[in-house]
Order: C-alpha cells, then structure tokens, then sequence
C-alpha cells in the first residue's frame, strides 16, 4: 500500500451547546441560567488515506463531515483520539503542516470582500514565503485552468458565487498543498459551473499528486471525482469502499430503463423486476443482478424497443436507503 | 523569536498594512471622510492645550506645559489603539463569532500577529504624530532637555506600555472567545483610555494600583513624561517593565488556552 497521509484512530469530538426555548422570556431567563448540552459531533472515527486518493466524505448534515475535516487541518482540538496528517499532529499547527494543507469551505472566504482578489494573493504570497518566480507561474496555471482571467482584478463583492469559488480555490492552492480538504466546494453552484469545478479538483489532483478528501451535498460531485467514499452519520463510520461496494452491499438491483413503442401494464412487468417508473413509452426495473441476462432480451423483444441501459442505483438512492437501514438497526438494537 | 521570525513577522505586518490601505483607498468617499474624522480627533486632542494656556493652576504637582507632555503621550497611546490595535481587535473578534478565524489559523505564521495585524486605521495615526508634536512643543516650554539616559528611560517605558496596551488588547480577544458580541469592550477600553490623560499622582489608592498594575495608563503617559523630566525612579522603570512583561505572559497564555477551547462555526 503506499504511503497514508491521513491516519486517524479513535477520533472523537464533543461540542458544549447551549439551548433555549423561543421567546423574550426564555432569552432573559437564560442570561441567568443557561441551558447547555453536549453534542458527540464526531465518535470514534479511525480512517486512513493514502497518498494521491480521491476520498469523497458522505453523511447527512449534522453527522461530523465538516467538524472532522476541521481536525484534520487543526483547527479543532480532538476531544479523544488521535490523528497524524502527513506525519504532523494537526492541532500543534506547525508551519510547515500549514504549508502543506489546505482547506476550503465552500460556504465561508479567506479572500478580502472589498478588494480584488490578486491583492490577497498577493498576501498569501508573503505570508506563505513563495518565491516570486513560482508564485507567478502557479498564479498563471490555476488562472488557466479556472479560466479565471478576467475576474481576479475585480473587488470580491462583485463576483457571483462560481466566480469567487474559483478565486477561493486559487488563493488555497497558490502554495501547491500536497493534502486537500474541500467542504462543499460547490455549493449553490450552477451545473456548469459546478463541472468546471470538478474537472480542475481531478486536474490537480493528477498532475500534483495531492490527495484530495471532499464533502459534496451533490452525488455528481462525489461520483465523478471518488473512487473511494467514506460515509459517516451521526459521527460514525458507517462504510468506508468504493461506490460500486457501497451499491451492491445497500441496493444490488440492478436498474434497467427502455423504450419501447408500447410498454406493457406495470402489473404485467412483476416477473421481470420491480417497476421503478413507468409510462407508456418508457419503464424503469430494478432488477436482480442474477436476472439481467434475461430480462435485457426480453425487453429488446418489444416493438421498436430501444434506448435501454443497465446502471447500478443513483447514489443518492444507495445514501438515502443506508442511512435509513443503520436507524432502523438502532432502534431494534434500542 | 529568531532573527528570521521577527523578519517574517515584519514581513507579515508590511503586507497586513498594505491590504489595509489598499481597503482604505478603494472608496474614496470613505478615505476622505475618515481623513476629516483624522484630523478632528487631532485637532480634539490638541484643545486641552488651549484651555491650560489660560489657567496656570497646577494639578497634583504638575504645571500646564507638563501636564501638556502627559496629554502629548497620551494622544499618542490613543493614536497608537486608534490606529492599530482597536480596528484589529474588532475585525479579529468578529472573525471569532463567525468562525472565519479559521481561515487566519490555516496560515503559517503565529495567528496572534495575525489577530493583532487583521486591520488598521491609518488616518488615525495623525493623531498620535499631533501628539508627539505637542509632546515636543510642551517639553520646549518647560524648558526641559532630556539626556541620552532620559530618553532612553522614556522609550523602554513607553515601550513597556505599548506592550501592556496589547496585552489587554489580547485579554480582550481571548474574552470573545467565551463570549460572542465583545467589540464593546474596546470602546469601554477607548473610554477608560482617557483616565490616561491625567497624570497618576491625580489618583489615590486603589485607583492609583489600578491604573498601574492592571490597567497600567501610568506606565504609558506619566513614567514616560516623568522620564522626560528627569523625575522618573529606577525602580518605577523596573516596575514599568515588569508589569509589561507580566501581563505578556498572562495574555499569551489565555490566548494558547483560547485557541485550544476554539469551536469554529457553521459545522
């Protein structure tokens, strides 16, 4: 196996939250007395990375993507467990850990909001002592790749979302980390924007050789850019493989789609597999992988039959049936 | 700090001060109004001197031209916050309320020069230079001429201040992190600034402890001017040092268990 870049054993992280009901009432009556209770955000998560993997990180909100990703990069201090990140404990923040990393949220910005965005390149420059020759060339790569040229020299607060995204992505990665965390990357992105995006991650990636843990809400994301992918809910580890793994063990049936000049009723279609959609033009059959040998010719066999295709479950499917698989086997074991 | 940190740190400033200017000149409706503002809060400063010229009463020992110096530092101690540390201490905090302080401590170098460096006001230092001038022009009047020794005693000691401003500006940020909304305190900070404007002696007892060991405005305005006059004690220069040095390391320490206690936001 070569080399782990991210290893974590047993890391876990509690949170102190304070609550209280709606109202003017409860507001000054926890001025007094303040309600708090602790939150386990992350439980016992052991995970390792190698060295160049794309790992997608998956899990409903609130179950300890981003909290995780923040001990990572050093920022939150584990309340149990430990984690090594390129061989350097993240949380002692040592320079040279800091120059190796990057993280970016894609909700939040590090980029000044009333300057253009070159200007805080310019301050990552000196604050990450990047020699002027590199820094250029590297500014000018990740300007082409992003095809951010003609956006970099306006003031931030004109850029729409995509755009200071890009600026984001290019002021994290002018010191060339090694190990990139990405939180939600492209959030509230438009398609296209959101391909470009993901097309730049796997070129950085492959051409760098740095290895890439990313958070997406969209299952594209996450499809497109990871052979890996690692879920967590509730702040465990709930499966660590790739997608295909994670598809046959939650949703083995294969699904099969085809148009035909006339589909027949959906209740005649039981023997073949269980009807997903149907129209009179057009069905969908989950069907048993043991099955697909048969039940593709018996599709082709219907007038004018065409455009058929044979794909695992939609990811978004395979997440929605895990997670409601592991409540189901909590609250039995309840 | 080696010589190679203090050069990063210097490095680090220059370019903090730099994306501050560049902030302050992109709307020019903005730089001219706070240049206006700059020159009020010089020429506000500068009015105690006016009203000393016309009564010639002394206040606890000190005359109206020495009590003058003792204005002159002080403007320059709130020209110096004004300027630096306030702007930065307000955009810090609220990078702490928001959690965008992570973006600050993803960076390789110490993130409480960061804090400490995070925005600057430089219109604001017309007013500590008006303070020097008025310093100069107060020591001219009292007809006093301060040796090699004296001066050097002023400059540790207004160093020895200088750093116990930042020290309870570091307090302050380390407060914020236990509780959100903190900007108030460094306008209550500005406020009790102002005590600074009266020599120590003015104060009595726990008052005068106060002001010297917790909050120390003598270390920043009268040891400064007494050094200057020749009245300053060897061992209140010790103390001085001491109490900045103290309040340094009290501060440090807050701020490593603060980022220890730091719980980001949004996730």
């Amino acid at each position: 196996m070569s080399e782990l870049v991210v290893r974590a054993e047993g890391l876990s992280k509690r949170f102190t939250v304070a609550h209280r009901e709606a109202g003017l009432g409860a507001a000054v009556r926890a001025l007094f007395r303040r309600q708090t209770t602790t939150v386990e955000a992350v439980r016992g998560l052991s995970l390792s990375i190698a060295r160049g993997e794309r790992v997608g990180f998956l899990g409903p909100n609130g179950a300890g993507k981003t909290t995780t990703l923040k001990m990572f990069a050093g920022l939150l201090l584990p309340s149990a467990g430990s984690v090594r990140v390129g061989g350097w404990t993240p949380h002692q923040r040592e320079r040279e850990f800091l120059r190796s990393i990057s993280l970016v949220v894609g909700q939040k910005r590090q980029l000044s909001w009333d300057l253009p965005a070159v200007d805080t390149f310019e301050l990552n420059r000196v604050i990450f002592e990047i020699e002027g020759r590199i820094f250029k060339q590297r500014l000018e790569r990740l300007v082409s790749l992003l095809a951010a040229g003609s956006i970099i020299e306006k003031p931030v607060r004109q850029l729409s979302l995509g755009e200071r995204m890009k600026c984001e992505l290019i002021a994290a990665l002018l010191h060339g980390p090694q190990v990139l965390f990405l939180d939600e990357p492209t959030i509230g992105m438009d398609v296209a924007m959101q391909a470009a995006i993901r097309g730049f991650i796997r070129t950085y990636n492959e051409e760098e050789g740095a290895t890439v843990l990313l958070t997406s809400h969209y299952m594209e994301d996450v499809a497109a850019l990871c052979p890996r992918i690692v879920v967590i809910d509730e702040g465990r580890l709930r499966f660590d493989g790739s997608i295909e793994a994670l598809t046959r063990e939650i949703s083995p049936l294969r699904r099969i789609s085809v148009s035909a000049a006339r589909i027949p009723a959906a209740a005649a279609l039981a023997a073949l597999g269980r009807v997903v959609e149907w129209s009179p033009s057009r069905v969908t059959l989950d069907v048993a992988p043991e099955a697909v040998a048969a039940v593709v010719p018996a599709l082709l066999a219907w007038p004018e039959s065409r455009e058929l295709s044979v794909k695992d479950a939609p990811l978004e499917e395979v997440m929605r049936a895990l997670f409601s698989r592991a409540k189901t086997d909590e609250e039995e074991a309840g | 700090m080696g010589r190679s940190g203090a050069r990063a740190v210097l490095r680090l400033i220059a370019a903090q001060a730099r994306m501050s200017a560049l902030a302050a000149l992109q709307y020019r409706l903005g730089f001219w109004t706070e240049g206006l503002l700059g020159a009020l809060w010089s020429a506000i400063g500068v009015i105690p001197l006016l009203v000393a010229t016309s009564y010639q009463e002394t206040v606890a020992g000190w005359g109206p031209w020495e009590l003058m110096a003792v204005t002159g530092l002080f403007m320059v101690f709130s020209g110096i916050f004004g300027a630096l540390l306030q702007p930065a201490l307000i955009e810090s905090m609220e990078h702490i309320r928001r959690g965008s302080l992570d973006a600050l401590l993803l960076r390789p170098v110490d993130a409480l020069a960061l804090c400490l460096t995070a925005a600057f006001s430089p219109w604001r230092l017309t007013e500590a230079a008006a303070g020097a001038a008025l310093l100069v022009v107060a020591l001219v009047k009292v007809g006093a001429a301060p040796d090699l020794w004296m001066i050097g005693a002023a400059l540790v000691v207004i160093a020895a201040g200088i750093v116990g401003l930042y020290a309870l500006g570091i307090l302050a940020l380390c407060a914020s992190f236990l509780a959100m909304q903190l900007q108030n305190l460094t306008y209550l900070f500005d406020a009790l600034l102002d005590f600074a404007r009266w020599p120590s002696s003015v104060f009595r007892g726990p008052l005068k402890a106060l002001f010297t060991f917790v909050v120390p405005f003598a270390v920043m305005t009268t040891m400064p001017a007494e050094a200057l006059l020749g009245r300053l004690a060897a061992v209140d220069l010790g103390i001085a040092v001491v109490v900045a040095a103290g309040l340094l390391v009290i501060a440090r320490r807050c701020w490593s268990a603060s980022l220890r206690r730091y719980a980001s936001a949004g996730g």
